[in-house]
């Protein structure tokens, strides 16, 4: 008896272990390199957690590559095919368009049509990120810029959000007069900041078809409309519109002061909500509202929009029909968007319906509000920089630093603009016109 | 007991190999591959990299007016961080080589800066030199408040700003280094001085300059190749503006070869810089030596 006891055990360990080792072979394992700080974008560990408990088969593994679009590690890595199986990057042309010459990343349009994003993803978003009629990457979060306010400071000198350009005027005068030395936190000193400025004044002045019409077509960044804008820029620093060192102040500096009730107003994106709504909560945030940057006379007011950072499939991942999964997953399942939105993300596509189902920050929520007012005309760059080659960004970044300090023309800095981009058009490191063709064998 | 005695170069060659076999692999070897790629049109991604012979360093050298500024830019911070990591590292370990009360305190106070990361200096920095900061506060208290500035966002001061901070990281490194050339000097000769009445300024001029003219040469070598290398504490601040005033060559070979993708131009940057410090060093150091 005691031997076929042993024998039994035996025999159901041996099967125990057999079967847990066929289990650990066909476990699949996806490294993603998601872009954010650690800790900040906890969102993706939760949804990376909850996906593995549906599917206890893959195992999925998240690296936090901080903010920039480009991490110098990245592109080495999926060189040598060791690097990620999903990455966040940048979407625009230069290094996106550089990797996937290189194909060093997967087309995505089948799964575009298998899990239905073309029902999802705005052709405005798949423009920048398609090319040669295939998708290359999934837009992971939209982004608006606006003009925030103190709605303290407002109701302290009894300002209205103003309508038209003159009574913005009015406005920074009464905020000057009332002792604020930066009536306008700009954060010059890192650059970036300043291109918002450029994006949505270039988009005002041009139009949506304006823009594309020079990222696309034969249009040319020194005709009139961009220098009047930039004049416009111009003439607000002059006036001190943004204080008087607005080339030595960066921007974290100024969202502190913002946040702190120093700044009265601050020309910034969507994205600061996430981390402000984690240090001062709903009821910090209810003292701050938004309004997007008034008309002058004849213009429409234009809401802004890009996407964050585009998700790719790397050509070596082994398992890709997996992480369009998980890409789906993360980004288009309604539960997943959901939390993505209470988190502080936006996700791509509408979000309205979702919007009765989550609580989130207040200001976020007047954010879309005043976006979706004026969505009917139609919507311009938040950030040009991120979709513009990279030698026209860093010629347009030491331009609009040029004008504030009054060393560039208006003509000259659009010149500028326009040679460089001369130049990337004529190497092909401009974006390609996007959309997407379905491929045939696909219904 | 017997010992297997080999011949003299089998030792040498056995000690030498695993350093020589390493030199050759991490160092040789990828500054052979930046030669040859400085002759490319590499994007740095493709696996095509198209000759274009001297056409990156034609278009650096005779077409490129930003390099010329990002170079004359780091010959000026070159200047200004051999004045302070030199002549003042210099005077500094003279001054704290004497038996003073508190020395170990001071000499801490130095290093310090030095075991920090540059990204972590770069942050201090930026923050003190803020308008607000605490280097105008302090003027403002002072009464000096007409003196006060928007350091980093003006285009004449940004550079010697910035380049202030990074000699206040490297110099505790001289300091030590100098110090320890000083204790080595025989104190026979500033005991024979002192009898003849010289002065500290006698002293140190015509007794401890001389007897560390070697630790000179190499902390100005060593500033001159960290000049020349910096980039962290600049991108971490300025990115290389107000409108390139603080445009490095090491911050505009980064823009050119990463950002833009043209690591055949960037480098051709990087082989530029390498022979402008060898040769600057080279020079230096027969210089000294003739001197000597």
């Amino acid at each position: 008896m005691k031997r076929w006891l042993v024998i039994i055990t035996v025999i159901s360990m041996m099967l125990l272990i057999s079967v847990s080792l066929a289990f650990g072979e066909a476990k699949i394992s996806l490294d993603f390199w998601a872009q954010g700080e650690p800790g900040a974008v906890s969102i993706y560990n939760t949804l990376a957690d909850q996906y593995m408990r549906l599917h206890p088969n893959v195992s999925i593994s998240i690296t936090y590559m901080g903010s920039e679009l480009f991490p110098p590690g990245l592109i080495p890595a999926l060189k040598a095919g060791k690097g990620p199986d999903i990455f966040g990057a940048g979407t625009g042309p230069g290094q996106p368009a550089a990797i996937i010459e290189a194909k060093l990343v997967a087309d995505l349009t089948p799964y575009y049509f298998k899990y239905h994003w073309d029902k999802i993803i705005p052709p405005t978003i798949v423009n920048y990120t398609s090319s040669d009629g295939k998708l290359w990457a999934v837009g992971d979060s939209v982004e608006h810029t606006g003009m925030m306010y103190n709605k303290e400071i407002f109701a302290k000198l009894g300002l209205k959000i103003p309508n038209s350009y003159d009574e913005f005027i009015k406005v920074v005068d009464k905020v000057k007069t009332a002792g604020y030395k930066i009536p306008i936190g700009l954060g010059g000193m890192d650059k970036w900041p300043i291109s918002h400025w450029q994006s949505m004044l270039f988009g005002y002045f041009a139009g949506p078809k304006g823009i594309d019409n020079v990222m696309f077509g034969e249009g040319r960044w020194d005709q009139p409309e961009f220098i009047e804008a930039s004049r416009l820029f111009q003439k607000m620093a002059n006036e001190g519109y943004f204080g008087p060192n607005p080339l030595s102040v960066g921007y974290t500096e100024v969202m502190d002061d913002f946040w702190a009730g120093k700044i009265p107003m601050t020309f910034t994106g969507t994205f600061v909500i996430n981390d402000a709504f984690t240090k001062l909560g709903d009821e910090g945030l209810r003292k701050f509202g938004v309004f997007l940057f008034p008309p002058l006379k004849g213009q429409k007011i234009y809401p802004t929009e890009d996407i964050g950072a585009g998700w790719y499939i790397s050509k070596s991942c082994k398992n890709p029909e997996v992480a369009a999964d998980v890409i789906n997953f993360f980004l288009f399942r309604h539960e997943s968007r959901k939390q993505l939105l209470n988190s502080g993300l936006v996700p791509v596509g509408p979000i309205r319906d979702l919007l009765k189902e989550v609580k989130i920050p207040s200001l976020l929520a007047e954010f879309f509000e005043v976006v979706d007012r004026y969505r009917h005309n139609g919507t311009i760059h938040a950030y040009l920089d991120t979709v513009e080659p990279d030698n026209v960004t860093q010629v347009t970044y030491d331009g609009l630093q040029a004008l504030i300090a009054g060393k560039m023309t208006p003509e000259q800095f659009v010149g500028e603009i326009q040679k460089e981009w001369e130049k990337a058009k004529a190497e092909g490191k401009i974006l390609k016109p996007g959309g997407v063709i379905k491929p045939s064998g696909i219904k | 007991m017997k010992y297997l005695r080999f011949p003299e170069w089998v030792n040498v060659l056995f000690f030498l190999t695993p350093a020589v076999v390493l030199y050759i692999i991490f160092v040789i070897y990828p500054t052979l591959g930046l030669f040859q790629i400085s002759f490319t049109s590499w994007d740095g991604i493709s696996p095509i990299k198209l000759w274009v012979g001297f056409a990156n360093y034609k278009e650096l050298l005779f077409s490129d007016e930003i390099f010329w500024q990002a170079f004359k830019n780091t010959v000026f911070w070159a200047v200004i961080s051999l004045f302070l990591n030199v002549f003042i590292g210099l005077v500094m370990a003279f001054l704290i080589a004497e038996p003073i009360k508190g020395k170990l305190y001071f000499q801490l106070a130095y290093f310090l800066p030095t075991v920090q990361a540059g990204v972590v200096t770069a942050i201090i920095w930026r923050w003190m030199y803020q308008p607000d900061g605490v280097i105008n506060s302090f003027l403002r208290a002072v009464g000096l408040g007409i003196f006060t500035q928007g350091w980093l966002g003006s285009f004449n001061l940004a550079l010697p700003a910035l380049a202030i901070a990074g000699s206040w990281m490297s110099i505790g490194v001289n300091i030590v280094i100098f110090l320890g050339g000083i204790q080595n000097i025989d104190p026979a000769l500033y005991d024979s001085a002192k009898v003849d009445g010289a002065n500290r300024i006698q002293l140190f001029r015509h007794i401890t300059i001389p007897s560390l003219r070697p630790t000179i040469t190499t902390v100005t070598i060593l500033t001159i190749i960290g000049s020349f290398k910096t980039f962290d504490i600049v991108w971490a601040t300025t990115q290389g503006g107000p409108i390139r005033a603080t445009e490095l060559l090491a911050t505009y070979m980064y823009k050119r070869g990463m950002l833009e993708v043209q690591y055949g131009l960037g480098c051709a940057m990087a082989v530029f810089l390498i022979l402008v410090v060898t040769i600057f060093s080279t020079l230096y150091s027969f210089q000294q030596k003739k001197e000597v």
